[in-house]
Protein backbone atom coordinates (compact mmCIF):
# COMPACT_ATOMS: atom_id res chain seq x y z
CA UNK A 1 0.00 0.00 0.00
CA UNK A 2 1.59 3.22 -1.19
CA UNK A 3 0.86 6.67 -0.65
CA UNK A 4 -1.59 8.00 -2.63
CA UNK A 5 -0.12 10.31 -4.77
CA UNK A 6 -1.98 13.50 -5.74
CA UNK A 7 -2.44 15.36 -9.02
CA UNK A 8 -4.09 18.26 -9.34
CA UNK A 9 -2.51 19.05 -12.83
CA UNK A 10 -3.93 16.32 -14.92
CA UNK A 11 -7.82 18.15 -13.50
CA UNK A 12 -6.66 21.74 -14.98
CA UNK A 13 -8.25 21.03 -18.57
CA UNK A 14 -11.78 20.07 -16.80
CA UNK A 15 -11.77 23.17 -13.92
CA UNK A 16 -13.96 25.35 -16.87
CA UNK A 17 -16.54 22.20 -16.91
CA UNK A 18 -16.51 21.69 -13.22
CA UNK A 19 -17.01 25.50 -12.68
CA UNK A 20 -20.18 24.81 -15.22
CA UNK A 21 -21.48 22.44 -13.22
CA UNK A 22 -21.26 24.30 -9.90
CA UNK A 23 -23.31 27.20 -11.65
CA UNK A 24 -25.83 24.67 -12.83
CA UNK A 25 -25.98 23.53 -9.08
CA UNK A 26 -26.79 27.10 -8.72
CA UNK A 27 -28.74 27.32 -11.06
CA UNK A 28 -31.55 24.42 -10.10
CA UNK A 29 -30.84 25.30 -6.83
CA UNK A 30 -32.46 28.99 -7.08
CA UNK A 31 -35.44 27.68 -9.36
CA UNK A 32 -36.41 25.19 -6.87
CA UNK A 33 -36.63 28.16 -4.23
CA UNK A 34 -38.04 30.48 -6.31
CA UNK A 35 -40.79 27.60 -7.02
CA UNK A 36 -41.48 26.27 -3.60
CA UNK A 37 -41.24 29.47 -1.39
CA UNK A 38 -44.42 31.17 -2.77
CA UNK A 39 -45.99 27.57 -2.93
CA UNK A 40 -44.83 26.93 0.89
CA UNK A 41 -46.93 30.36 1.69
CA UNK A 42 -50.03 28.81 -0.05
CA UNK A 43 -49.87 25.53 1.32
CA UNK A 44 -49.26 27.06 4.67
CA UNK A 45 -52.18 29.17 4.45
CA UNK A 46 -54.47 25.93 3.11
CA UNK A 47 -53.07 24.40 6.31
CA UNK A 48 -53.76 26.90 8.55
CA UNK A 49 -57.53 27.33 6.80
CA UNK A 50 -61.09 26.86 8.32
CA UNK A 51 -61.82 24.93 4.95
CA UNK A 52 -61.32 21.17 5.74
CA UNK A 53 -61.11 19.85 2.49
CA UNK A 54 -57.96 22.51 1.74
CA UNK A 55 -56.38 21.55 5.34
CA UNK A 56 -56.60 17.88 4.60
CA UNK A 57 -54.82 18.12 1.02
CA UNK A 58 -52.06 20.50 2.19
CA UNK A 59 -51.21 18.47 4.84
CA UNK A 60 -51.92 15.27 3.20
CA UNK A 61 -49.12 16.62 0.46
CA UNK A 62 -46.83 17.34 3.01
CA UNK A 63 -46.84 14.01 5.43
CA UNK A 64 -46.79 12.27 1.63
CA UNK A 65 -43.67 14.30 -0.01
CA UNK A 66 -41.46 14.38 3.55
CA UNK A 67 -42.11 10.83 4.09
CA UNK A 68 -40.52 9.58 0.30
CA UNK A 69 -36.92 10.24 -0.39
CA UNK A 70 -35.85 12.98 -2.69
CA UNK A 71 -34.09 10.25 -5.07
CA UNK A 72 -37.97 8.09 -5.65
CA UNK A 73 -39.52 11.53 -6.25
CA UNK A 74 -36.80 12.30 -8.96
CA UNK A 75 -37.31 8.80 -10.35
CA UNK A 76 -40.99 8.99 -10.38
CA UNK A 77 -40.98 12.44 -12.69
CA UNK A 78 -38.18 11.26 -15.39
CA UNK A 79 -39.12 7.51 -15.20
CA UNK A 80 -42.63 7.33 -14.70
CA UNK A 81 -44.11 10.25 -16.46
CA UNK A 82 -42.87 9.92 -19.76
CA UNK A 83 -45.39 6.77 -19.52
CA UNK A 84 -48.24 8.57 -19.04
CA UNK A 85 -47.13 11.24 -22.45
CA UNK A 86 -45.47 13.74 -20.69
CA UNK A 87 -42.79 14.86 -21.73
CA UNK A 88 -39.85 15.75 -19.62
CA UNK A 89 -36.13 16.69 -19.57
CA UNK A 90 -34.14 15.71 -16.69
CA UNK A 91 -33.22 19.39 -15.97
CA UNK A 92 -37.00 19.67 -15.72
CA UNK A 93 -37.40 16.82 -13.79
CA UNK A 94 -34.43 17.52 -11.33
CA UNK A 95 -36.16 21.16 -10.66
CA UNK A 96 -39.53 19.74 -10.11
CA UNK A 97 -38.36 17.47 -7.89
CA UNK A 98 -36.72 19.37 -5.52
CA UNK A 99 -39.52 22.10 -5.59
CA UNK A 100 -41.88 19.47 -4.85
CA UNK A 101 -39.66 18.09 -1.92
CA UNK A 102 -38.52 21.86 -0.53
CA UNK A 103 -42.32 23.04 -0.97
CA UNK A 104 -43.18 20.35 1.73
CA UNK A 105 -40.45 21.41 4.54
CA UNK A 106 -41.44 25.05 3.45
CA UNK A 107 -45.12 24.69 4.46
CA UNK A 108 -44.03 23.18 7.62
CA UNK A 109 -42.10 25.92 8.41
CA UNK A 110 -44.41 28.69 7.89
CA UNK A 111 -46.84 26.87 9.46
CA UNK A 112 -44.84 26.93 12.46
CA UNK A 113 -44.55 30.63 11.82
CA UNK A 114 -48.61 30.77 11.90
CA UNK A 115 -48.86 28.87 15.10
CA UNK A 116 -46.58 30.94 16.74
CA UNK A 117 -48.36 34.12 16.14
CA UNK A 118 -50.36 34.99 19.45
CA UNK A 119 -54.44 34.49 18.92
CA UNK A 120 -54.66 38.39 19.96
CA UNK A 121 -53.63 39.37 16.99
CA UNK A 122 -56.07 38.03 15.20
CA UNK A 123 -58.63 39.07 17.65
CA UNK A 124 -57.04 42.59 17.86
CA UNK A 125 -57.02 43.22 13.82
CA UNK A 126 -60.74 41.61 13.74
CA UNK A 127 -61.93 44.19 16.44
CA UNK A 128 -60.04 46.63 14.35
CA UNK A 129 -62.82 45.62 11.83
CA UNK A 130 -60.41 44.35 8.74
CA UNK A 131 -61.64 41.28 7.06
CA UNK A 132 -59.98 38.29 6.37
CA UNK A 133 -57.80 39.15 3.70
CA UNK A 134 -56.64 42.33 4.88
CA UNK A 135 -55.82 40.84 8.27
CA UNK A 136 -53.52 38.24 6.24
CA UNK A 137 -51.74 40.80 4.52
CA UNK A 138 -51.33 43.74 7.27
CA UNK A 139 -51.06 42.05 10.29
CA UNK A 140 -50.73 38.22 10.01
CA UNK A 141 -48.18 37.50 7.17
CA UNK A 142 -45.83 40.29 7.86
CA UNK A 143 -45.02 38.38 11.61
CA UNK A 144 -45.12 35.38 9.93
CA UNK A 145 -42.39 36.42 7.33
CA UNK A 146 -40.40 38.32 10.14
CA UNK A 147 -40.26 34.71 12.17
CA UNK A 148 -39.55 32.24 9.16
CA UNK A 149 -36.50 34.27 8.11
CA UNK A 150 -33.63 32.54 9.60
CA UNK A 151 -35.83 29.02 9.08
CA UNK A 152 -35.85 29.61 5.35
CA UNK A 153 -32.14 29.61 5.20
CA UNK A 154 -31.65 26.45 6.64
CA UNK A 155 -34.06 25.19 3.69
CA UNK A 156 -31.90 26.85 1.36
CA UNK A 157 -28.92 24.82 2.35
CA UNK A 158 -31.46 21.83 2.57
CA UNK A 159 -31.94 22.27 -0.96
CA UNK A 160 -28.90 23.03 -2.41
CA UNK A 161 -27.58 19.83 -1.01
CA UNK A 162 -30.39 17.68 -2.29
CA UNK A 163 -29.50 19.26 -5.64
CA UNK A 164 -26.44 17.01 -6.00
CA UNK A 165 -29.43 13.78 -6.45
CA UNK A 166 -30.18 15.40 -9.02
CA UNK A 167 -26.92 14.35 -10.79
CA UNK A 168 -28.54 10.77 -10.60
CA UNK A 169 -31.28 11.28 -13.28
CA UNK A 170 -28.62 12.95 -15.58
CA UNK A 171 -28.60 16.78 -14.82
CA UNK A 172 -25.78 18.37 -15.44
CA UNK A 173 -24.52 20.08 -12.23
CA UNK A 174 -21.71 19.82 -10.15
CA UNK A 175 -21.76 15.89 -8.83
CA UNK A 176 -22.59 14.93 -12.24
CA UNK A 177 -19.51 16.57 -13.66
CA UNK A 178 -17.16 15.15 -10.87
CA UNK A 179 -18.39 11.64 -11.43
CA UNK A 180 -18.45 11.75 -15.41
CA UNK A 181 -14.39 13.52 -15.25
CA UNK A 182 -13.35 10.78 -12.58
CA UNK A 183 -14.41 7.91 -14.77
CA UNK A 184 -12.40 9.06 -17.48
CA UNK A 185 -9.11 10.80 -15.13
CA UNK A 186 -9.43 8.16 -12.05
CA UNK A 187 -9.19 11.11 -9.86
CA UNK A 188 -11.79 11.16 -8.07
CA UNK A 189 -9.96 11.86 -4.86
CA UNK A 190 -8.65 15.31 -5.66
CA UNK A 191 -12.26 15.33 -7.66
CA UNK A 192 -14.53 14.99 -4.77
CA UNK A 193 -12.58 16.40 -2.21
CA UNK A 194 -12.74 19.45 -4.66
CA UNK A 195 -16.51 19.05 -5.06
CA UNK A 196 -16.95 18.56 -1.58
CA UNK A 197 -14.74 21.93 -0.65
CA UNK A 198 -17.50 23.82 -2.90
CA UNK A 199 -20.56 22.23 -1.33
CA UNK A 200 -18.68 23.58 2.16
CA UNK A 201 -17.99 27.18 0.92
CA UNK A 202 -21.22 27.51 -0.43
CA UNK A 203 -23.26 26.35 2.57
CA UNK A 204 -21.16 28.07 4.81
CA UNK A 205 -21.18 31.46 2.54
CA UNK A 206 -25.30 31.14 2.33
CA UNK A 207 -26.04 30.72 5.73
CA UNK A 208 -23.67 33.70 6.15
CA UNK A 209 -25.23 35.65 4.13
CA UNK A 210 -28.48 34.76 4.96
CA UNK A 211 -28.11 35.84 8.23
CA UNK A 212 -26.54 39.01 7.17
CA UNK A 213 -29.31 39.48 5.06
CA UNK A 214 -32.11 38.63 7.09
CA UNK A 215 -30.96 39.86 10.82
CA UNK A 216 -31.85 43.74 9.57
CA UNK A 217 -35.52 42.42 8.96
CA UNK A 218 -35.70 40.05 11.40
CA UNK A 219 -35.34 43.03 13.83
CA UNK A 220 -36.57 46.06 12.51
CA UNK A 221 -39.77 47.51 13.57
CA UNK A 222 -43.15 46.16 12.26
CA UNK A 223 -45.53 49.00 10.38
CA UNK A 224 -45.39 52.00 8.88
CA UNK B 1 -49.46 0.55 -17.65
CA UNK B 2 -50.33 -0.47 -14.20
CA UNK B 3 -49.96 -3.84 -14.26
CA UNK B 4 -50.89 -4.72 -10.76
CA UNK B 5 -51.01 -8.32 -11.65
CA UNK B 6 -46.98 -8.36 -11.28
CA UNK B 7 -46.58 -6.71 -7.81
CA UNK B 8 -47.76 -9.84 -5.91
CA UNK B 9 -44.78 -11.83 -7.10
CA UNK B 10 -42.33 -9.36 -6.79
CA UNK B 11 -44.21 -8.08 -3.18
CA UNK B 12 -42.07 -10.96 -1.14
CA UNK B 13 -38.27 -9.32 -2.66
CA UNK B 14 -39.48 -5.61 -2.35
CA UNK B 15 -40.34 -6.16 1.83
CA UNK B 16 -37.11 -8.06 1.73
CA UNK B 17 -35.32 -4.75 0.32
CA UNK B 18 -37.65 -3.04 3.05
CA UNK B 19 -35.66 -5.28 6.02
CA UNK B 20 -32.59 -4.54 4.41
CA UNK B 21 -33.54 -0.57 4.18
CA UNK B 22 -34.09 -0.85 7.68
CA UNK B 23 -31.36 -2.77 8.64
CA UNK B 24 -28.50 -0.70 6.89
CA UNK B 25 -30.15 2.70 8.55
CA UNK B 26 -30.74 1.02 11.73
CA UNK B 27 -26.94 -0.23 11.66
CA UNK B 28 -26.07 3.56 10.80
CA UNK B 29 -28.10 5.23 13.27
CA UNK B 30 -26.08 2.55 16.10
CA UNK B 31 -22.36 3.60 14.75
CA UNK B 32 -23.70 7.26 14.35
CA UNK B 33 -25.15 7.74 17.45
CA UNK B 34 -21.47 6.55 19.12
CA UNK B 35 -19.43 9.45 16.93
CA UNK B 36 -22.30 11.50 17.67
CA UNK B 37 -22.03 10.82 21.53
CA UNK B 38 -18.22 11.43 21.36
CA UNK B 39 -18.54 14.77 19.01
CA UNK B 40 -21.62 15.92 21.28
CA UNK B 41 -20.09 15.81 24.18
CA UNK B 42 -16.66 17.95 23.08
CA UNK B 43 -19.69 20.12 21.44
CA UNK B 44 -20.97 21.11 24.74
CA UNK B 45 -17.38 21.34 26.65
CA UNK B 46 -15.80 23.91 28.12
CA UNK B 47 -12.41 23.08 26.92
CA UNK B 48 -11.89 25.59 23.63
CA UNK B 49 -9.85 23.09 21.04
CA UNK B 50 -12.22 20.18 21.39
CA UNK B 51 -15.14 22.41 20.81
CA UNK B 52 -13.77 24.18 17.58
CA UNK B 53 -12.58 20.65 16.37
CA UNK B 54 -16.62 18.90 17.13
CA UNK B 55 -17.82 22.25 15.53
CA UNK B 56 -15.70 22.09 12.37
CA UNK B 57 -16.60 18.34 11.98
CA UNK B 58 -20.06 18.49 12.54
CA UNK B 59 -20.35 22.19 10.10
CA UNK B 60 -18.39 20.31 7.35
CA UNK B 61 -20.25 16.93 7.26
CA UNK B 62 -23.48 18.83 7.35
CA UNK B 63 -22.53 20.93 4.55
CA UNK B 64 -21.41 18.15 1.95
CA UNK B 65 -24.12 16.31 0.22
CA UNK B 66 -24.70 12.96 1.12
CA UNK B 67 -24.48 11.38 -2.69
CA UNK B 68 -20.70 13.03 -2.35
CA UNK B 69 -19.85 11.76 1.18
CA UNK B 70 -21.18 8.34 -0.69
CA UNK B 71 -18.90 8.44 -3.80
CA UNK B 72 -16.01 9.83 -1.86
CA UNK B 73 -15.68 6.34 0.08
CA UNK B 74 -17.11 4.39 -2.49
CA UNK B 75 -14.85 5.45 -5.37
CA UNK B 76 -11.83 8.34 -3.69
CA UNK B 77 -11.05 5.90 -0.42
CA UNK B 78 -10.24 2.69 -2.35
CA UNK B 79 -8.06 4.38 -4.88
CA UNK B 80 -6.08 6.04 -2.07
CA UNK B 81 -5.86 2.99 0.18
CA UNK B 82 -5.47 1.17 -2.60
CA UNK B 83 -8.39 -1.41 -1.44
CA UNK B 84 -12.20 -2.42 -3.05
CA UNK B 85 -14.25 -1.37 -0.45
CA UNK B 86 -17.77 -3.49 -1.16
CA UNK B 87 -21.15 -1.35 -1.57
CA UNK B 88 -22.48 -2.37 1.82
CA UNK B 89 -19.49 -1.93 4.24
CA UNK B 90 -19.30 1.68 1.80
CA UNK B 91 -22.92 2.65 2.25
CA UNK B 92 -22.93 1.79 5.92
CA UNK B 93 -19.51 3.53 6.75
CA UNK B 94 -20.87 7.05 4.49
CA UNK B 95 -24.59 6.71 6.90
CA UNK B 96 -22.82 6.39 10.00
CA UNK B 97 -20.41 9.50 9.59
CA UNK B 98 -23.60 11.72 8.07
CA UNK B 99 -25.19 10.47 10.92
CA UNK B 100 -22.85 11.02 13.66
CA UNK B 101 -22.96 15.12 12.47
CA UNK B 102 -26.39 15.04 13.42
CA UNK B 103 -26.81 12.69 16.08
CA UNK B 104 -24.01 15.00 17.74
CA UNK B 105 -26.33 18.09 17.30
CA UNK B 106 -29.23 15.92 19.46
CA UNK B 107 -26.31 15.13 22.05
CA UNK B 108 -25.35 18.44 22.41
CA UNK B 109 -29.01 19.81 22.63
CA UNK B 110 -29.95 17.11 25.00
CA UNK B 111 -26.78 17.72 27.40
CA UNK B 112 -27.38 21.68 27.40
CA UNK B 113 -31.32 21.17 28.33
CA UNK B 114 -30.08 19.59 31.70
CA UNK B 115 -29.82 22.75 34.00
CA UNK B 116 -26.35 23.50 35.45
CA UNK B 117 -27.37 23.08 38.78
CA UNK B 118 -27.18 19.63 38.20
CA UNK B 119 -23.69 20.30 36.87
CA UNK B 120 -22.45 21.92 40.03
CA UNK B 121 -24.19 19.85 42.52
CA UNK B 122 -22.67 17.06 40.76
CA UNK B 123 -18.94 18.54 40.86
CA UNK B 124 -19.29 19.73 44.10
CA UNK B 125 -19.72 16.22 45.57
CA UNK B 126 -16.32 16.10 43.80
CA UNK B 127 -17.61 13.38 41.05
CA UNK B 128 -15.34 13.25 38.15
CA UNK B 129 -16.26 14.76 34.29
CA UNK B 130 -17.09 11.40 33.26
CA UNK B 131 -18.78 9.81 36.41
CA UNK B 132 -21.23 13.23 36.38
CA UNK B 133 -21.55 12.81 32.45
CA UNK B 134 -22.50 8.49 32.75
CA UNK B 135 -24.28 8.73 35.96
CA UNK B 136 -26.02 12.36 36.13
CA UNK B 137 -26.65 14.23 32.75
CA UNK B 138 -27.13 10.88 30.10
CA UNK B 139 -29.61 9.78 31.77
CA UNK B 140 -31.16 12.90 32.16
CA UNK B 141 -30.49 14.36 28.52
CA UNK B 142 -31.62 10.89 26.79
CA UNK B 143 -35.06 11.19 27.70
CA UNK B 144 -35.00 14.38 25.85
CA UNK B 145 -32.74 12.68 22.83
CA UNK B 146 -35.23 10.24 22.19
CA UNK B 147 -37.94 11.97 19.74
CA UNK B 148 -35.10 13.71 17.74
CA UNK B 149 -32.86 10.49 17.34
CA UNK B 150 -36.29 9.08 15.76
CA UNK B 151 -35.97 12.23 13.31
CA UNK B 152 -32.86 11.38 12.59
CA UNK B 153 -33.42 7.88 12.28
CA UNK B 154 -36.02 8.53 9.23
CA UNK B 155 -33.85 10.98 7.90
CA UNK B 156 -31.42 8.38 7.52
CA UNK B 157 -33.80 6.07 6.07
CA UNK B 158 -34.39 8.35 2.65
CA UNK B 159 -31.14 9.66 2.62
CA UNK B 160 -30.21 5.13 2.40
CA UNK B 161 -31.96 5.01 -0.95
CA UNK B 162 -29.09 6.27 -2.10
CA UNK B 163 -27.24 3.40 -1.18
CA UNK B 164 -28.74 1.64 -4.22
CA UNK B 165 -26.70 3.89 -6.95
CA UNK B 166 -23.29 2.35 -5.71
CA UNK B 167 -24.95 -1.14 -6.32
CA UNK B 168 -26.36 -1.61 -2.77
CA UNK B 169 -29.57 -3.90 -3.35
CA UNK B 170 -31.76 -2.10 -0.46
CA UNK B 171 -35.73 -1.21 -1.10
CA UNK B 172 -35.97 0.99 -3.79
CA UNK B 173 -32.17 -0.98 -5.18
CA UNK B 174 -34.67 -4.04 -5.23
CA UNK B 175 -37.43 -1.67 -7.30
CA UNK B 176 -34.90 -0.98 -9.43
CA UNK B 177 -33.64 -4.39 -10.01
CA UNK B 178 -37.09 -5.71 -10.86
CA UNK B 179 -37.69 -2.98 -13.16
CA UNK B 180 -34.74 -4.09 -14.82
CA UNK B 181 -35.10 -7.46 -15.23
CA UNK B 182 -38.53 -8.20 -16.14
CA UNK B 183 -38.60 -5.56 -18.61
CA UNK B 184 -41.29 -3.98 -16.45
CA UNK B 185 -39.38 -0.44 -17.45
CA UNK B 186 -43.05 0.55 -18.98
CA UNK B 187 -45.11 -0.02 -15.90
CA UNK B 188 -45.34 2.19 -12.53
CA UNK B 189 -46.43 -0.17 -10.13
CA UNK B 190 -42.89 -1.17 -8.97
CA UNK B 191 -41.45 2.61 -8.48
CA UNK B 192 -44.75 3.39 -6.57
CA UNK B 193 -44.66 0.64 -4.64
CA UNK B 194 -41.71 1.77 -3.57
CA UNK B 195 -42.30 4.91 -2.95
CA UNK B 196 -45.82 3.42 -0.92
CA UNK B 197 -43.23 0.70 1.10
CA UNK B 198 -40.87 4.63 1.94
CA UNK B 199 -43.86 6.04 3.06
CA UNK B 200 -45.38 3.57 5.74
CA UNK B 201 -41.77 3.42 6.85
CA UNK B 202 -41.20 6.82 7.53
CA UNK B 203 -44.59 7.88 8.37
CA UNK B 204 -45.32 5.36 11.28
CA UNK B 205 -41.96 6.12 12.83
CA UNK B 206 -42.66 10.34 12.61
CA UNK B 207 -45.94 9.56 14.44
CA UNK B 208 -44.20 7.44 17.45
CA UNK B 209 -41.52 10.38 17.85
CA UNK B 210 -44.46 12.95 17.43
CA UNK B 211 -46.32 11.11 19.92
CA UNK B 212 -42.99 10.49 22.58
CA UNK B 213 -41.61 14.07 21.50
CA UNK B 214 -45.86 15.56 22.89
CA UNK B 215 -45.50 12.94 26.23
CA UNK B 216 -42.01 14.15 27.13
CA UNK B 217 -43.44 17.89 26.91
CA UNK B 218 -46.20 17.10 28.92
CA UNK B 219 -44.86 15.27 31.71
CA UNK B 220 -43.36 17.29 34.64
CA UNK B 221 -39.31 16.49 34.78
CA UNK B 222 -39.62 13.54 37.11
CA UNK B 223 -37.41 12.62 39.97
CA UNK B 224 -36.71 9.44 38.22
CA UNK B 225 -34.85 6.09 39.72
CA UNK B 226 -31.98 5.35 37.10
CA UNK B 227 -31.77 2.11 37.86
CA UNK B 228 -30.33 -0.38 34.93
CA UNK B 229 -34.10 -2.41 35.11
CA UNK B 230 -35.89 1.85 34.53
CA UNK B 231 -33.40 2.55 31.57
CA UNK B 232 -34.04 -1.00 30.00
CA UNK B 233 -37.68 0.04 30.42
CA UNK B 234 -37.07 3.56 29.01
CA UNK B 235 -35.67 2.33 26.00
CA UNK B 236 -38.81 -0.75 25.68
CA UNK B 237 -41.57 1.59 27.19
CA UNK B 238 -40.44 5.13 26.66
CA UNK B 239 -41.62 4.72 30.66
CA UNK B 240 -39.12 5.29 33.43
CA UNK B 241 -40.92 4.84 36.95
CA UNK B 242 -41.12 7.73 38.97
CA UNK B 243 -41.55 9.93 41.79
CA UNK B 244 -43.94 12.72 41.05
CA UNK B 245 -42.06 16.03 41.98
CA UNK B 246 -43.63 18.51 44.89
CA UNK B 247 -42.72 21.54 43.05
CA UNK B 248 -41.79 24.04 46.47
CA UNK B 249 -42.77 27.41 45.93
Amino acid sequence: MGIYDLNLRVLVPYLPVLGWGAVRTLEISVLAILLSFPLGLVGALMRVADNRLARAIATGYVETVRNIPLLVVLYILFLVLPLYGVRINSLTAGVLGLAINSTAYTIEIVRAGFASIPAGQYEAARSLGLHRLQMLCFVIVPQVFRIVLPTLGNQIVSVVLGSAQASIIGVGELTYQTQSIGSSTFRYFELFTIAALFYIVCVQLISLLWRLLTGRAAHAPLGT
Amino acid sequence: MLASGHLANYLLLLLKGAAITLELSLGSLVLGSLGGIVFGAMRSSSTRALKAIALVYIEAVRSIPFVILLFFVFFAVPLALDMDIPPYPAAIAALSVHCSAYMAEVVRSGIESIPEGQWEAAASLGLPYYRIMRLIILPQALRVMIPPTIGVYVSTIKESSLASIIGFVELLGQGMAIREANALRGSADVLVAVAFGYFVICFSLSQLGRYLEHRTARELPPATKWTKGAIARLLVAGRPETEAVRQTS
